[in-house]
């Protein structure tokens, strides 16, 4: 069975699958699917195979793992890492902390305008808009995508790293 | 010769303030607010002579760490009020800072991992795998053009079919009630073309309202079109 799973992961590329696409292709159960995915990420990560299988934001994939990517860099031209900005950075961390979170939410964290960053993060699937706020004005709320915890290494949400303040444990002191 | 270049690069009023007060070693929690007044006007002011240009959030920044400045230097009558307000104020700021700190530090954080996994390459789907997954890639073949130019042969079939004396029926169909028919047809030939969608209609009106309906599913991705020899053919998605 585990020859047909690494076979379908290796098929699928860098679309992945969903445990859910897994354990319903070889009929088992979600969770024997779950421990025999984990046994074999970790089997893939100590051995000294050139790729891995990885989790982030709910997809198994084969990736490469870092040690080749010198190499790959210098056989396509094409591979280049990608920069994010301070900024785009901040928001993207403001909005995975506290989404979902209106722009001028961001605007007041950061004390400066983020219009153009927004709109930079949407158009890269880093973010995605999910509606109007209730409040007065209705303004468009954000939220980060799955391929945000892909890009960043996180299976969900609550791997980020703890803030080394709990901001919104300091405001009920305060009022 | 020496050069001197300031490459540090703030991303707001908020990080110039931390850096300023990392820079001074002035304590966040008991914030000394004449220093990091005098501080950042003095950058700012340093900034002006260089000829940047300086955005507008820090200017406006500045004016409210002046203000509350000089608030402080007005002679005190009414000292309670007075001195609640500034603890307040400056609260205030301190509490923005450490938000901001706190985002900051996360970030960087974050850009780590970001550029840990941008070490790790995977494959493209292959090809054939891709044909299998999405059929939706075949969804339009044609231009808009060959749309408009079937459009075009309707109409004018249309106005051959009707005599030029008829006593006109003045009912508008709506969009939603054409949509009602036109996915009932749809239920029953899984394939049909646009001529044959319109073989009911009795006005131009209708036909038009029946070109929205089709491009309103085609934005459901309720159905595939494909123009073949100026003939619109629209096919049911199976699994819509």
């Amino acid at each position: 069975m585990r020859k047909i799973v690494e076979g379908l992961l290796f098929l699928s590329g860098d679309e992945g699958l969903t445990l859910e696409q897994i354990s319903e292709t070889i009929s088992y159960s979600k969770e024997d699917t779950f421990v025999m995915l984990q046994e074999m990420i970790e089997e893939y990560h100590s051995s000294d195979s050139a790729i891995q299988i990885v989790l982030f934001g709910g997809i198994y994939r084969f990736v490469s793992k870092s040690f080749l990517h010198p190499y790959a860099q210098k056989l396509f031209t094409s591979i280049k890492p990608v920069q994010l900005s301070n900024a785009s950075l901040e928001t993207l961390a403001i909005i995975a902390y506290r989404q979902p979170i209106t722009r001028s939410e961001i605007e007041e964290i950061r004390g400066v305008g983020c219009d153009h960053i927004i709109r930079k993060l949407e158009a890269r699937h880093l973010i995605r808009n999910i509606g109007r706020s209730e409040d007065i004005g209705r303004a468009f709320l954000y939220e980060v995508t799955e391929e945000f915890l892909n890009a960043f290494q996180l299976t969900s949400l609550n791997e980020l790293p703890e803030l080394t303040l709990n901001v919104s444990q300091h405001k009920l002191f305060e009022e | 010769m020496i050069f001197t270049v300031n490459t540090e690069v703030f991303e707001g009023p908020l990080d110039l303030m931390l850096h300023l007060i990392k820079s001074n070693k002035l304590d966040l929690f008991d914030l000394d607010m004449n220093v990091l007044t005098t501080q950042y006007f003095n950058y700012i002011t340093t900034l002006k002579h260089q000829n940047v240009e300086i955005a507008s959030e820090f200017l406006s920044e500045l004016a409210s760490l002046l203000e509350y400045k000089s608030k402080k230097l007005l002679p005190k009558e009414t000292v309670e009020i007075t001195s609640e307000y500034e603890v307040d104020e400056r609260e205030k700021l301190v509490q923005r800072l450490l938000e901001y700190q706190n985002y900051k530090e996360a970030s960087m954080q974050l850009e780590q991992a970001f550029s840990a996994r941008q070490l790790l390459l995977s494959k493209p789907l292959s090809e054939e795998s891709q044909n299998y997954i999405n059929e939706s890639s075949e969804l339009i073949t044609g231009t808009p053009y060959d749309l408009m130019k079937a459009m075009q042969k309707v109409i004018k079939r249309q106005s051959i079919l009707r005599p030029d004396t008829t006593t006109l029926n003045v009912k508008e169909v709506s969009l939603e009630e054409r949509a009602k028919t036109v996915e009932l047809t749809l239920q029953q030939q899984n394939t049909i073309t646009f001529d044959r969608l319109c073989e009911d209609c009795i006005n131009l009106g209708m036909v038009v309202v029946t070109f929205l309906v089709i491009l309103d599913f085609m934005k459901n991705q309720k159905i595939f079109v494909e123009v073949i020899d100026d003939k619109i053919l629209i096919k049911r998605k199976n699994y819509a």
